[in-house]
Order: C-alpha cells, then structure tokens, then sequence
C-alpha cells in the first residue's frame, strides 16, 4: 500500500469517511469500518513491527490496528454516555471509520513522497515547504517547551496552587517559548531568500513518486462515487 | 506572499502544538490551540492566520482525526482576530480579556453544530462529561451540546488573548515591526 502514490493514499483516507457519512446507517459504516480497519493490517501499514515502535502484547502487524481501536475506543464510551443504542452504534462507526483512515494514512504515507509529489504535480514550493517546515518544526518546538518547563521548575517556578498562581506559571512558562519561535523567523527568513525561495522559480524534484494512470483513473473513480453516493441519499 | 511571513506559518502551527508541554504542566482545563492562529493573524494579518490555522488543524488531524471538522474554528478565529488586531484590542489585557472572551462565545456557537452533528458531543471527555451534566439538568441535546463547548471555550480563548497581548509586548519594537500589522494590534500607531 505504502508504494501507491501519495494522492491516492490521501484520496482513499478522504474517501473513506464521506462514504461513512453519506450511506445510510448502520449497513454503511461498518462497511466503510470495516475496510478502514482492514486496511490497517496491510503490508506498509505496521509502524510497530520495525524496531523501537514495536509493541509488547500485540503481534507486529497488528500494531496500527490497535493504535486506531485505542484511539477510537473513548467515543464508544462517551457516545454510550450521551445517546441511545442505534445513534451510538451509527456514529461511532463513522467515527472509527474517520479514525482508522487517518491512522492508516499516518502509517503509510510519508511526508518527504508528499511533498515530491506535490512539487512534481507543479504545486508551488512554498506550499511544498509549509508542509515541510510544520512537520519538522512541531517536534523542535515541543522538546524546546518540554526544556522551558524543567529549566523554570529548577528556577524555582511552582506550577501548582490557586488558578491565578497557575496562570503565572502558565506565562513564565509560555511567553519564553513564543518569543524564541518568533525571533526564529528572522533566521528562517534569511535561510528562504538564500536559497531563492522568494524568486518563484521552480524546483525540480529529485525522485517524484510513479503515478500510474490506473491510480489517476482510480482516484477519479472514487470522487464520482462520492458524489453519486451523496446525490442518490440527497434525492 | 513575502517570505518572512512564509517563514512565520510554520513557526505559528508549532506554537499552537508545542503550548501543550506549558499546559499540561500547569494542569490547567485550557488548550491554547489556537495561540498560534491569533498570534499570527495579530503579526501578519487575517489570510496567515487562516493559513495558520488551518495548517494547524492539518497537523493535529494526524494525532487526533477528530480535530479536521473543527478547522471552520479556526478560520473564524483568525477573522475574528484579524477585526481586534485592527481595532488595537491589543494594546493591554484589559481590551485583550473581554475580546478573547467575545471569541470565546463565537467559538462555541460555531463548534457546537460540528461537535453535535459529528460527534454526537464526544469530541473529549470533558466535553462529554459537561453535555451529560447538561443533559441530566434537563437541557435539550443541543443546549446540552454548546455548555460543554462553552466552557471549554470560553475561558480558554480569553488566556489565548492575553497570552498573545503579553506576546506582542514583550516583543522588542524593532522585530515587530518587522511584521505588518504587529504595531497596529498593540495601538502602538
């Protein structure tokens, strides 16, 4: 699954749940459930059975499997909490449809084909970058904070007690992380304009994922199907 | 778009996400998800701020899946932003508070229809736990639905404000005026 083009990857985790929300309840949701969940188990969708993500308890392949029925399993909970048996049932599977596709995506899809796919497809690099940069920059900035934290702590900083002491902790600890990351864009900046972003020249990728004609009918496929679905349960 | 204000999205969705590590450690009931969106949108103007949070929605769809309907939040965050930056809302606490908790209201009425129709109101247990309160006080769902958004909400974005306003001004003058609209928003011209 991990060698289809990342469009397609993209198109099949979007298709899956409109295709929950727009057929009718419950025959639509466990089959678009279904599928989400089995696509979990397939080849290119086991983070855990490399190395270090492994996980104890559950064998290697069913690894993104668990992931997506963890994360779903809090809605079951709290949707038995707020609604009665069929509402529960016919929106928690279309809530563990949208999960599952979106674990799966994760599992499967790498940044770095996306982002040569899309300047391949002539999107512009600067859409290519701000995908490049958030998804490089979110884990810098976390262990910045997590750093921020310890440092203030060893300062002497108490982050418990009334709310109005919590919430001078909260900026002792906050306002040192954003104004390092705002004087950061100046650094940013200069690294842009010396590598002729602001220029508008095109960039030719170095090793553009294989888009096959059979994947670019699929995924024109699988939009009409949308929309046949959507119009057929609208009329 | 010039590329300092390119250099500025990423660096804001980051901000949004990484302002949990601050959170969780002060063990407070707010998110501070949208930090980046208004700070943005304070430096740089309404259609960064949409692009910030948006991205930051992106971004956060990959932890949580749940989070991608509430990018509609987001985009009337950073328009709602983008109309207190222009009126200098910034310019103290005292403007930045009562305008965080304006937004805090808007927000709700506009998560509220997502969080019901979507999610049946499960987005999070604390949430839910608030909508099952609202429903055992004998609200109708939808009633039930937007307390629990709204006290989520509410007091979260008027700290979101004041975060950013103490942001603004702890600034040095010479980098904020670096950006367009970073002087304006703190009623500094």
């Amino acid at each position: 699954m991990s060698a289809l083009h990342p469009f397609s990857l993209l198109a099949i985790a979007a298709a899956l749940p409109a295709f929950a929300w727009i057929l009718p309840a419950p025959g639509g949701g466990l089959a678009t459930a279904l599928v989400a969940l089995g696509l979990t188990l397939t080849p290119g969708a086991t983070p855990g059975s490399r190395g270090a993500g492994s996980t104890p308890g559950w064998r290697p392949g069913f690894a993104t499997l668990r992931i997506a029925l963890v994360t779903a399993a809090p809605f079951w909970l709290f949707l038995r909490l707020l609604h009665d048996g069929p509402s529960t049932v016919a929106i928690g599977l279309r809530i563990t449809t949208m999960v599952a596709s979106c674990v799966w995506l994760v599992a499967v899809l790498s940044p770095d084909r996306l982002v040569e796919a899309m300047v391949a497809r002539g999107w512009s690099l600067a859409i290519a970058y701000l995908f490049a940069a958030t998804l490089s920059a979110v884990p810098v900035l976390k262990a910045r904070a997590r750093r921020i934290v310890e440092a203030q702590r060893c300062r002497g900083l108490s982050p418990r007690g009334s709310v109005a002491n919590r919430l001078r902790a909260l900026r002792a600890l906050a306002l040192p992380l954003v104004l390092s990351a705002v004087h950061e864009v100046d650094e940013r900046t200069l690294a842009l304009e010396t590598r002729g972003l602001g220029m508008g020249v095109r960039r030719t990728p170095l090793a553009a994922p294989l888009d096959r004609a059979a994947e670019r009918v699929a995924r024109w496929i699988l939009l009409l199907l949308c929309l046949a679905a959507l119009i057929r349960r609208l009329a | 778009m010039p590329v300092r204000l390119l250099a500025l999205i990423p660096v804001a969705v980051a901000i949004s996400l990484a302002l949990s590590a601050a959170v969780d450690a002060v063990a407070l009931p707010l998110f501070l998800d949208t930090t980046g969106t208004i700070l943005a949108t304070t430096l740089a103007g309404p259609a960064v701020g949409v692009a910030v949070g948006v991205l930051t929605s992106a971004v956060n769809t990959l932890r949580n899946p749940t989070f991608w309907p509430f990018v509609v939040v987001q985009i009337i965050v950073a328009l709602y932003a983008g109309l207190a930056a222009r009126a200098g809302l910034f310019r103290s606490l005292r403007t930045a508070v009562p305008a965080g908790l304006g937004l805090g209201v808007i927000a709700s009425l506009t998560s509220t229809p997502i969080s019901y129709f979507v999610f049946g109101c499960t987005t999070t247990g604390g949430i839910a736990l608030t909508t099952a309160l609202g429903k055992a006080l004998g609200l109708p769902p939808l009633g039930a639905c937007f307390v629990g958004s709204f006290v989520s909400d509410f007091g979260d974005k008027a700290v979101t404000f004041a975060l950013v306003a103490a942001v603004l001004h702890g600034l040095p003058r010479r980098t904020a005026a670096r950006f367009p609209l970073a002087l304006r928003a703190m009623g500094a011209t």
